[in-house]
Parts: C-alpha cells; structure tokens; sequence
C-alpha cells in the first residue's frame, strides 16, 4: 500500500493527475456494466459499444497509474466475465488488466485531453484489447477468434466516437484542483 | 535482485495479475476428454520432472542392485545351479517315467484286447555279452511260469522266443539271431518260408525260390510251422530281394524294435490271436487268399511240412521235405492251420 502512494506521489509530482470524488471510480465502473448488461436486452445495436471498456481507458488515462490502471482493468474485466453466462471468468479480466495498464502508461505521454487524440487512444486501444482477447482465446480455450472483421471495425469506430462525448461527460466529474 | 524488482514492479503485479488470471481461466477451461485446462498443465509440467525422476533412481537402484550390492549372488548364482540340476534331473527321471508309462499303457491295451491268450508282461534287463548274439534277459523265469520256447513278441511284432528259463529271469533268442528260425509266410501270396537269422540286424527270409516275386513293402507273417509263435503274427517287411542258387535272398525288417526293446509280452500259450482291427500292428488282417490251381495240391501237401523244432536247423525245409515238386512248396499258396497248434502232442506250453 505504502508502495502505491509513493508511485502515486511521484506521479503527481511531475505529471497532472486528476482527482475525483471519492467512491468516483467504483460507481462509474459499476454503472458501465450495468449499462452494458441492460443495453443488451434491447438489440444486437448495444454491442456496437464497450462500455467498461471505455470506463478502463478514461480512468487508466487520467490517473495515469499504472498499478492502479492494471488494477481497475481487473476488476472491470473480472466483473464483466461474471456477469456474461459464457465467458469463463478471466477472458475479459485479462484483455482489460493489460488495456488498463497501457492506457496509464501512455495517459503521462500522449495529449488525452484533446477529443481527436481521445478518438485515436479508443480506437487503437479497442484493438488492442481485441487482439489480447482474441489471443487468450486461442491460447487457452482454443477457439478460432478473429483478430480483426469488419464488424470490429465498426465497433472499435462507434465506441471511440462514444467515448469522445462519455469522457467529456466524465472530466465534469473531476475534483478541482 | 530486490532493487530490480522495485524498478520493474508495476511490470511484476501486470504479470502477477496476468498469470492469476490465466490460472483462473485454467481452472474453469476444459480441454479434450472433459479435463481441465489446469490439469493438463499440471500433467505437462510433471510429467517430464516425474519422468525424470522415476529414470534418474530407477538408474541407481539398478547400478546398485547390478553392481554394488551383490554380496551374496555368487552364492545365490550356486544355490540356484544346484537346483537347475536338481530339476534337471528330475525332469529326466519324469520323462523316463512318462515313457514307461506310455509304453506299458501300449502293451496292457494289447493285453486286454487279446483276452483270448494268456501272456504274462516282463521287462527286459540285460542283453547278452557276446556281440554276435542276440539274446536278452528278462525279468521273469519258471517261478512266473514260463518255460522254453515260449513266444515273445512286442505289440509291433514277434521278438524272439525263450531258450533258457531261470527262476527268476529268462532268455530270449531275438530273431535275427543266427541260430533263430521261424516259421513264416508271406501275407498276400501265402509263399511259406523259414524266417533265418543271420546275425546282422536283419534276419533273412530262406527257402524261397526264384520263381516268387516280391517287392520291397510285402509283409510276412508266422505261418504257425515252427509250433513256438501262433499263426499270422507279423514279422517285419521285406526290404529288399536278390536271386541266387538255390533261393532268393530275402531281407527282411523285423516289426518290433529288436535294439531298442525295454517291454515285451511273453505269450504263455500257442493259441491263435486274432485281429482286432486296423490299429492292430501285430496281428494283421488275413488277405484274400489268390486263386491258383496248386492251391489245392498245396493244401494236401500241408501234412507232409512238419515243423517240429525251435530252432532253424531244426525247421524244416519247405522245398525239400514237401511232398510235391521242388517248387511247389514255397510258390503254392498253404491255407491257414486247421487245428490250434498248442492241441498238437508235444507243443510247448
């Protein structure tokens, strides 16, 4: 523990991290895979978006830690493979702690404020965590996942475009410094 | 090593967090035959190091077992030479024993199926010291009843006859002993001839003209003539024949094994054995007899071809003593005896 507040504090200490109010984090987190598990019940369109995916990015980004980032993907990805009937736990958990932990690393390097470079990091990053899916599929379940469709590409293009309007929403969640 | 680890320890808890994860998956992912995921690993991993393992002390119990700890295989390797010897032995003893067994099995089975004849059974025990006679002793003498001229014979054939009766043992003259002789025929013309030994293994078929033919194969019988062995027992086969003056030369091959006899039945009577089908080697079925128009001149002349003695120089000769021309005898068809031999006056019992 005492090690993750020395990381954070030398984070803070030449990068910007943002603050948000306490228990920010776990109700976003838990209301993306609420959403995403609603939304299903109403269409094949609600796949087009990865709600906790997004949630994975955003958080990863702005608090730009990476143990913490790992740690949110984990959780997020754990959580989604339980909720979904076929998955075995850990398919999504692992796609996600790998997105979370990429996401923190370059959220200190790279502009994420802007909407287009938001756009950019949403899009690739959707790939990645495909291509991390896809891998642990192959590996481990044997099962012939596509690394890339055109339906992914459509997915990744209507997620990063959702994630530009549902970041800006979440940046009005910030505590001000 | 701990100053590397802390460098590097957001990569450490990604990989921590990875692997858990994966070992999860593994737990709940089942593969092929409804195993799971983690347990094949499990075997995957194991099983090179248990291989490993089982070869690495299965190699040095055997070098200890093969090299180092052999205190006591000479004496082991000894104790077990004894007993392959041992059983060696015994298995020898038991083969003999199967043998003679098998043996007595033959001769009780011809006993039984020859109730019309009295024999008594004897074991041979010893062979006569001179190389030119053949002559054995048997196990039986007078206190078994026998007396001399008694028959012996071996369910293949005739062997001999007994020329001297002790109490306990007995002799036999084989038949291819020189001074041996027996009435005998041939099984499909009738031709009579004196069955002579010669000293050699096989016994010569004498006084048969030139004008007979036979070939190799023929079977000869005992005509009942020489009043020691019943009529039609068989022999031996002719094995080959050669013209001279004044008989042919007829070998023959004795039936019973003469060199290598351990059993024989001595038969206490001259009553008539007969035959009890195919699978009776000694007693062979009677041929038809040929038709010829000497057939019946032969017939009469049977009185005059006595057979008086034991042996060939008392035989008689068929050629000579008959009644009939010189060659009628032996090219004439006799027909069988018409009266037991053993009702004759002067028969040996």
């Amino acid at each position: 523990m005492s090690y993750l507040l020395s990381i954070r504090d030398r984070a803070e200490g030449n990068i910007e991290v943002h603050k948000y109010y306490s228990g920010t984090v776990v109700l976003t987190a838990f209301l993306a895979l609420l959403f995403q598990a609603f939304l299903h019940r109403y269409g094949r369109w609600a796949e087009l978006l990865d709600l906790p995916l997004l949630v994975t990015i955003y958080f990863g980004v702005s608090k730009r830690n990476p143990v913490s980032g790992l740690f949110l993907g984990a959780l997020i990805g754990i959580l989604q493979d339980a909720l979904s009937h076929d998955s075995p736990i850990g398919l999504y958990g692992i796609a996600k702690t790998l997105v979370g932990y990429l996401s923190s690393s370059v959220g200190g390097k790279i502009d994420t404020e802007h909407p287009v470079s938001r756009f950019g990091l949403v899009f690739l990053l959707f790939h990645f965590h495909q291509f991390a899916l896809a891998i642990t599929e192959r590996v481990l379940l044997n099962q012939p996942e596509r690394f890339f469709t055109p339906r992914l590409l459509l997915d990744s293009l209507v997620t990063a475009a959702f994630g530009m309007f549902l970041f800006a929403l979440l940046d009005r969640l910030r505590r001000p410094s | 090593m701990i100053n590397v680890f802390s460098r590097n320890r957001p990569l450490a808890l990604l990989a921590s967090v990875i692997v858990a994860q994966i070992l999860l998956l593994a737990f709940q992912v089942k593969r092929d035959r409804d195993v799971r995921l983690i347990r094949v690993w499990a075997v995957a991993i194991m099983s090179p190091v248990e291989r490993s393992g089982t070869w690495g002390f299965s190699s040095i119990g055997g070098v200890w077992h093969g090299y180092i700890d052999l205190r006591n295989a000479r004496k082991e390797n000894q104790q077990l030479r004894d007993e392959l010897g041992r059983l060696q032995l015994r298995n020898r003893e038991l083969e003999s024993q199967a043998d003679e067994a098998q043996r007595l099995k033959v001769l009780l089975n011809f006993r039984d199926t020859h109730t019309e004849a009295q024999m008594l059974a004897a074991q041979v025990i010893g062979a006569s010291a001179d190389p030119t006679s053949h002559t054995l002793f048997i196990n039986r003498g007078s206190r078994d009843r026998l007396r001399n001229n008694m028959a012996v014979v071996t369910p293949d054939g005739i062997v001999g006859k007994l020329v001297e009766v002790f109490p306990n043992t007995a002799q036999v003259l084989l038949i291819n002993d020189k001074e041996s002789g027996v009435g005998a025929l041939f099984a499909e013309s009738r031709t009579h001839g004196v069955l002579k030994g010669s000293g050699d293994p096989m016994p010569l078929m004498d006084y048969v003209v030139n004008d007979e033919k036979f070939k190799p194969g023929d079977s000869i019988l005992t005509s009942g003539d020489d009043r020691i062995f019943p009529k039609g027992l068989l022999i031996g086969k002719v094995t080959d024949t050669k013209q001279a003056l004044p008989f042919q030369i007829i070998h023959v091959q004795p039936a019973a094994r003469l060199d290598r006899l351990e059993d024989v039945l001595i038969l206490l009577s001259q009553q008539q054995l007969e035959p009890k089908g195919s699978a009776d080697k000694l007693i062979p079925p009677p041929q038809p007899e040929p038709f010829t128009p000497l057939a019946s001149a032969a017939a009469s002349s049977k009185s005059s071809v006595s057979a008086a003695g034991p042996t060939s120089a008392s035989l008689p000769k068929p050629a000579a003593s008959s009644a009939v021309k010189p060659a009628a005898p032996t090219s004439a068809p006799r027909k069988p005896a018409e009266k037991p031999q053993a009702a004759r006056p002067g028969a040996p019992r």
